[in-house]
């Protein structure tokens, strides 16, 4: 709680900085969350190219509009609202264009799929496990595309990211039981689509 | 405690989203009955199976790329100026604006308001000096040193700055230009007693959304313990129904350095004691707060709250 009171503390003198026009100060505050953002954007988007470009449209939206952070909540929290709303906003997309195949692409262009990227790091892993945990991958992909967005949203930031549902329901703008109810819709929906599927 | 209920709940329980009493019945159900228990290893398989497509963390190459081009487009990114800009004067950005628009320097001159009114002064070694302020009252009239230009080879010095014309409003707090002056006071002024006053004002006006995020950001980061008091005073009757009050106010009996803001803010959240984050809260305050009278009053609360069946 002392480390968190700190490290609040800290972000609040980075963004006062960066409201006066202090670019430094803004670097360095995307520095303390810009992993954590580029981590959530690539999982959820599965494309190098769309996780940069969110990562980029996320920070420079936050340094255009610093001036008018209230600090009503933590800088954390503002910047994820802004993270997934863009989010939102390219499943909503892919999901018109029907998109979001295996198939991935590089920030070169370069495409791939991403579970190729998927290394076993145990020691000695077989070819036949690995083949069946990328297949698994590959259903689990698939079963994704299945969820709304808001549903595919609230999943990953809660069962990869680990955030308190509390938390989802304020960076999505809602309450905590809505994003409960959202989480296990989802996770119904999660649970049939893997059944059919074997 | 029935098996619908539990089935409900699993996900959450798996979670680690429930309430310790809650969590404990479950566990309690699930040891009893086969159903619930069948239920519950599905969906700690199901978990297990969605981490089949792990999260990782982005290559330093990949993250510095990014790091990279942000800061490219950031050298030509703006800020929008924030809304109490409007009414604030900001030195640097109207001598920009001035150097190159006389006539916007003559209608400022001729407006000013409360804060700051652009002129130029020149003092001049050689005594040719415009009237420059002496006594500490005068110079409390200076807005702000611009820009000092030493000229070489002299001991000549040119010294731009403002100069503030005091100004004043009267109004009820309702009135938009009172009440603009007053959410300025209190997040700007350097002055405490400035700062506390603009929150006393502004308490009576707290069901308007602006001025609740004003007594909220009071709160969180007033350094004065009286200011973050009446902050508080003024928010109370607001933790029931807006979220952000709650956060708030449960991030200052969390954290708070000063006692007396903590135990207002204990009792401030009375109203929704039952609500998960706040029992939380309690529960672990009455088990390790510091402070005797912060863990009695937690036991107390928790003691009083309705059974969640």
């Amino acid at each position: 709680m002392v480390g968190q009171a700190r490290s609040r503390m800290n972000d609040t003198e980075l963004i006062r900085e960066a409201q006066r026009g202090n670019r430094a100060a803004f670097e360095e505050l995307v520095r303390h969350y810009d992993g954590a953002v580029l981590r959530l954007a690539y999982h959820l988007t599965r494309s190098e190219q769309d996780a940069q470009d969110i990562y980029q449209e996320a920070f420079l939206k936050a340094y255009r509009n610093i001036g008018n952070f209230r600090f009503e909540c933590s800088f954390y929290t503002w910047i994820y609202r802004i993270v997934t709303n863009l989010c939102l906003d390219l499943l909503r997309k892919r999901q018109v264009r029907k998109e979001d195949s295996g198939v991935t692409t590089d920030s070169e262009g370069g495409s791939y799929d991403l579970l190729d990227q998927v290394a076993d790091a145990r020691s000695g892993a077989s070819p036949e496990r690995d083949l069946m945990r990328r297949e698994l991958g590959a259903r689990i992909a698939k079963a994704l595309q299945k969820l709304t967005p808001r549903e595919r949203m609230v999943f990953e930031m809660k069962h990869y990211q680990g955030l308190k549902l509390r938390t989802i329901g304020e960076m999505l703008n809602t309450t905590e039981e809505t994003a409960k109810n959202t989480l296990f819709r989802g996770t119904q929906k999660l649970r049939a689509a893997l059944k059919d599927m074997r | 405690m029935n098996c619908e209920w539990v089935q409900q709940n699993i996900t959450l329980y798996l979670y680690n989203e429930l309430g310790d009493d809650a969590r404990h019945e479950l566990e309690q159900h699930v040891a009893r009955c086969t159903n619930c228990a069948a239920e519950l290893s599905e969906q700690q398989e199901f978990q297990v199976q969605m981490n089949a497509l792990p999260v990782e963390e982005p290559s330093a190459s990949f993250l510095a790329a990014a790091r990279m081009r942000l800061q490219e487009a950031l050298e030509t990114a703006e800020q929008a100026r924030p809304w109490y800009h409007r009414w604030a004067f900001d030195p640097a950005a109207w001598l920009r604006q001035v150097r190159f628009s006389p006539a916007l320097a003559s209608l400022i001159f001729l407006i000013g308001f409360g804060g700051g009114i652009g002129a130029m002064y020149s003092a001049f070694g050689n005594g040719h000096a415009a009237h420059v302020p002496s006594t500490p009252a005068e110079a409390s009239m200076i807005g702000g040193i611009t820009s000092i230009e030493k000229e070489p080879g002299t001991d000549n010095v040119k010294v731009q700055y403002d100069k503030r014309l005091p100004e004043s409003v009267q109004g009820s707090v309702s009135d938009p230009k009172v009440q603009d002056l007053l959410l300025y006071a209190a997040k700007s002024n350097e002055n405490s007693g400035v700062r506390l006053n603009s929150v006393d004002a502004l308490t009576s006006k707290a069901d308007d959304p602006r001025v609740r995020e004003t007594l909220t950001y009071a709160l969180r980061y007033d350094s004065n313990p009286g200011v973050r008091l009446m902050a508080l005073d003024g928010l109370g009757s607001f933790v029931k129904d807006d979220i952000r009050v709650r956060n708030a106010v449960l991030e200052a009996l969390l954290n708070d350095s000063n006692l007396g803001v903590r135990s207002g803010a204990l009792h401030a959240l009375d109203p929704v004691r039952a609500d998960s984050s706040v029992r939380m809260a309690l529960d672990q305050l009455s088990k390790e707060d510091p402070s005797d009278y912060i863990r009695t009053e937690c036991k107390r609360m928790l003691a009083s709250m309705p059974s969640i069946y």
